[in-house]
């Protein structure tokens, strides 16, 4: 079993514990409990054929331009930038804040996933698709659990490229 | 030495390449966990991947992360340091720091969600404004124009009455004209009040800031009140102190409402005594004066509750007062706001069966010195003289036309009459005459649409003054019709008096 060190980095609140929890307990609570330092979750994935120990680190989120301490990304594999699609604060400045995490961790893909997709309508949804300039990996939701297993194993699958 | 204390927020722990512990070097903080030659990343997740990625002989610090023991999380700072044989951890207790970290971090982002919140309600507040404004828009517009379709057919009820009572009647008939009229008077002054309160709802009530005479006022007061008041059971007293400055800055038609509106409504609930009108001077200083107005009256009376309803929008104090008494019980609530916007404030001091007394205190600016007020004394009064003047009327409302047409025939003008817009201005092309009297809604061609046609009126009627004759009496219509080139309005419903008067004032 090979073991992967992979971190999720975003604004604060934008449900980055949310999404390890549904992803790693399936489970998700309403609360909003702010994220300090970093807290890694395992769990153990097939993928094609070959089964990797996840080395999930939940990075606490940021104010849109405060820098993320680089001795986390030391020996990541991949990272997953992740928006609140219903806060546009949280999207406006994606292009710097992703090239932020691309020069601190030497990554040069990112995933990026836009989550809380159950707040919009799906007219909403689709402005806010236009309005993000980059291309996004996944639309998910941590409290309905949609797309959330996809978005990990996107994130998995850069790991071993 | 170390401490025991110190012992006890740290542990240092050396580690092969691979992550196993080789030996616990120094410090007490969660030792248990660690244990020789078992991989540091049970307790420490975060250190797999790592270890291997640190370069050789430099020291590396991981800072905030979190490690559990005993079923308790501890927030730590870590130092690591790989050399050619092997790794040096060193693992900072930092909870009590982080704690106050984690609350302000908390507190932090909680109110950026409370203020998120507060701007996603105060949009919504605004969205309901903006109907709500709609809606009292809709609802002023609504009374603008039911107000002028009152004021037509009231026009012709007065216009009649008026012209009934001049010719000769038995008693019993004069009496039914005169309660006719006054009850046509008294719908005059409901669809005046009505629009008031929406003017001033709507925000569009602007007080002129003018020279007033608080004394020629009350005497007009007086005048008025001593005509109409038939009750020989009630005196009206009216007292002026001698202190009260002979002209002040204010709104006289306004002061004069408010004081007619508390002085007929204390007639109206006395039915012996006395009603008693006193003005004082409260404070006074260079720029400024303070005048209280009273109005006391022996009448019946108010409990406290109804006293504190009394400035309410449609408020009667016994349910048969609106049929007996008259009046919406728009009154009140128009003095009140008239007050307020004068910066002033009115009380009510009241006893059941002895009688109420209101206080009006308004602060007024007293006029730059040296310069001369026009009494009403001084201004020379219209002299109204019609003879053989040429009058056009254009008008559709054929009541209307017969009433128009009998008050000028009595002062022997020369009419022509016409029903319409391009029958005027037909007259206008081909003749002069001294006055144009225009109603504003007429078929083919409207009074506003003919004004605007000045250049067909150059021939004959260059200089004529133009009147325009309608119902739409709010101060925005009168300013769009002096606009336009009225030259004055006749606003209906009309009295010969008026009328005449102010056809006069033009010529």
């Amino acid at each position: 079993m090979i073991a992967k060190k992979v971190l999720l980095v975003g604004n604060f609140g934008v449900g980055k514990t949310s999404l390890i929890r549904r992803f790693v307990l399936n489970e998700f609570s309403e609360d909003y409990i702010s994220t300090i330092g970093v807290r890694v979750s395992k769990k153990v994935v097939e993928y094609q054929n070959e089964t990797i120990k996840l080395m999930i680190w939940d990075v606490a989120g940021t104010n849109g331009d405060e820098k993320i301490p680089k001795a986390y990304f030391l020996g990541a594999h991949a990272a997953m930038f992740v928006f609140d699609v219903s806060r546009e604060e949280t999207y406006l400045n994606i292009d710097q804040n992703l090239q932020m995490v691309k020069d601190l961790s030497g990554l040069e893909k990112i995933t990026i996933v836009g989550n809380k997709k159950d707040l919009l309508s799906k007219e909403e949804l689709e402005t806010v698709v236009k309005e993000v300039s980059i291309g996004i990996d996944l639309i998910t939701s941590a409290k309905e659990g949609s797309n959330v297993e996809d978005a990990f194993m996107k994130l998995t699958a850069q790991t071993l490229k | 030495m170390i401490p025991a204390k110190i012992e006890d927020v740290f542990v240092q722990i050396t580690t092969d390449f691979s992550g196993i512990i080789k030996t616990i070097d120094a410090g007490n903080f969660v030792k248990k966990e660690f244990e020789v030659n078992q991989l540091i990343y049970t307790t420490c997740p975060f250190l797999e991947g790592t270890l291997e990625a640190i370069e050789k002989n430099q020291s590396f610090l991981l800072e905030g992360m979190v490690i559990a023991s005993d079923n308790n999380e501890f927030n730590v700072d870590i130092e690591i340091f790989k050399n050619d044989d092997n790794i040096v951890i060193l693992i900072h207790n930092r909870t009590n720091v982080y704690k106050y970290v984690d609350q302000l971090n908390q507190n932090r982002n909680d109110i950026f969600f409370i203020k998120r919140e507060i701007v996603k309600k105060n949009k919504e507040l605004d969205r309901l404004r903006k109907i709500a404004d709609k809606a009292n828009e809709e609802k002023s517009r609504f009374l603008a124009i039911m107000s002028h379709e009152i004021r037509n057919p009231l026009n012709s009820i007065l216009g009649y009455a008026e012209m009934i009572s001049s010719e000769k009647l038995s008693k019993n008939v004069a009496q039914y004209i005169k309660n006719l009229s006054s009850a046509g008077k008294n719908l005059k002054v409901i669809v005046d009040d009505i629009l008031d309160l929406s003017r001033i709802e709507a925000g569009k009530l602007a007080l002129v800031s003018e020279e007033v005479s608080i004394n020629e006022i009350i005497k007009n007061c007086e005048n008025d009140f001593q005509h109409q008041q038939k009750n020989n059971g009630v005196s009206l007293v009216f007292k002026v102190t001698e202190n009260v400055p002979k002209i002040v800055l204010g709104d006289t038609v306004r002061i004069y409402q408010i004081l007619s509106n508390l002085i007929s409504n204390a007639i109206k609930f006395t039915e012996k005594g006395s009603v008693t009108t006193k003005v004082d001077v409260i404070s006074e200083d260079d720029k400024t004066v303070s005048i209280q107005f009273t109005v006391a009256d022996s009448g019946r009376g108010m409990s406290k509750e109804q006293t504190q309803k009394i400035f309410e929008e449609y408020q009667q104090n016994k349910i048969s007062d609106n049929r007996i008494k008259g009046g919406a019980g728009l009154g009140l609530a128009i003095v009140n706001r008239l007050i307020n916007a004068m910066n002033g404030n009115i009380s009510v001091e009241s006893k059941l069966d002895f009688g109420t007394t209101f206080f009006v205190k308004i602060p007024f600016l007293k006029p730059i010195k040296n310069k001369k007020f026009c009494s009403e004394q001084e201004t020379k009064k219209t002299i109204i003289n019609l003879k053989d003047r040429k009058i056009l009327v254009a008008d559709d409302d054929v009541l209307n036309l017969t009433i128009v047409q009998h008050f000028l025939t009595k002062e022997k003008a020369k009419i022509t009459l016409v029903k319409d817009g391009l029958e005027a201005l037909s007259k206008i092309k081909k003749e002069h005459f001294d006055v144009i009297l225009l109603d504003i809604y007429m078929p083919n061609l409207t009074g506003e649409e003919l004004i605007l046609k000045v250049n067909d009126f150059t021939e004959f009627n260059k200089n004529t003054p133009v009147l325009a004759l309608t119902a739409n009496s709010t101060e925005e219509d009168v300013k769009r019709y002096l606009e336009i080139g009225f030259s004055g309005i006749i606003s209906k419903p009309f009295t010969s008096a008026m009328f005449l008067e102010k056809i006069a004032s033009t010529l």
